[in-house]
């Protein structure tokens, strides 16, 4: 039973899952254009239905840390990079979202593929 | 351990409040901080809290919670704990711009040197709020906020009106706040899902130049470093 001492100390002190590995490359950088994957699992994800299968762009790489939907399940070890990645309203919402505003969310590696090139007919 | 979990591991807590989602809903067209947080409390206060005496109790009897290690976290973010500290870590950007061009490059290490970390702001980002640029932040999957700077979530933060409206029409939602931003304006939602911790630096009022930190901090308040509002004007002289 942890003790009012306990408790505040890991508190003061806070906990990460973050680590450093410069082995490690991010597959994105800031700037590059993505897609998210259509993914429906049964068990826990951060990827929101209302952002599955959408364009966005990568806007910072925040660094590697645990997979929610592998640690949700026992996976304490698995580290993914995770990125802040932008989409446009419109994007997400079709034509009644903003044209001015986008949303920025924090998404893993397992949720993102690298855009298709756009090809114009 | 117990600091490693990130809320949405207590994605339940959400859940929780979906009895009062359906015939609740309906009351909240408008969502105003102060009155949206008297509702909640009003219909959440019942239930809730004969549930959180329930489980105290229980846990208490079972030997697995310490009564004194609770009482110790409640007055940590009762009365030591809140968005006092954000408020001293905003005014000091905006006093020293050598300090804004650290806290938004570096924002741990910015943060910790006014003394304040710790669990939920392990991993932090300052969203600098411009003339074209406004953020205003949500965690749509539960209510993932950075403790050691703003202390623990406001109701209507963690509510699903809240949660389901700012990432599909923020404009309306900062209106309701009594935030009018002009068209030109890019709104910036981010949805706070991951360990990584939002603050937004909002943007300083006119006619402060001659006020110290201290004066600016009591301009800084909680819904500003959220997003839904801007910072507070000075009273005029």
């Amino acid at each position: 039973m942890l003790s009012a001492a306990d408790i505040l100390d890991i508190l003061a002190t806070g906990a990460t899952t973050r680590i450093e590995d410069p082995a490690r490359v991010p597959a994105f950088a800031p700037g590059d254009k993505v897609v998210t994957r259509t993914l429906s699992p049964l068990t826990h994800t951060r990827l929101p239905r209302y952002c599955r299968g959408k364009r966005g762009v990568v806007v910072k790489v925040h660094g590697l840390y645990a997979l929610p939907d592998v640690r949700a399940i026992g996976d304490e070890e698995t580290r993914e990079y995770c990125y802040a990645v932008r989409f446009d309203m419109r994007e997400l919402w079709g034509p009644q979202g903003a044209a001015t505003d986008s949303l920025t969310i924090d998404l893993w590696d397992s949720y993102l593929l690298p855009a298709p090139v756009e090809v114009t007919p | 351990m117990a600091g490693q979990h990130d809320d949405h591991d207590h994605d339940d807590h959400s859940h929780g409040d979906h009895s009062h989602e359906g015939h609740d809903h309906d009351h909240f067209h408008r969502i105003h901080s102060e009155e949206v947080d008297a509702l909640l409390m009003s219909i959440a206060d019942i239930e809730i809290s004969a549930r959180v005496k329930a489980l105290e109790e229980l846990l208490t009897q079972k030997g697995l919670v310490d009564p004194s290690a609770l009482d110790a976290v409640v007055d940590l973010y009762e009365n030591q704990i809140g968005p006092k500290n954000g408020a001293r870590v905003i005014a000091r950007a905006w006093a020293d711009p050598v300090y804004k061009a650290w806290l938004l490059a570096d924002p741990n290490a910015a943060i910790a040197d006014l003394g304040f970390a710790g669990a939920q702001g392990e991993n932090m980002v300052a969203l600098e709020n411009t003339a074209d640029v406004h953020n205003v932040v949500v965690c749509t999957l539960c209510s993932c906020y950075p403790w050691p700077v703003l202390g623990l979530p406001p109701v209507w933060y963690k509510s699903m009106p809240y949660r389901t409206r700012i990432v599909r029409d923020p404009r309306s939602v900062l209106a309701e706040f009594g935030t009018v931003l002009p068209d030109s304006t890019e709104i910036r939602v981010w949805d706070s899902n991951s360990e990584v911790r939002y603050l937004v630096v909002p943007r300083r009022p006119e006619g402060t130049e001659g006020l110290d930190e201290a004066a600016l901090a009591a301009l800084v308040s909680r819904d500003s470093m959220i997003g839904v509002t801007e910072a507070l004007s000075p009273e005029p002289a």
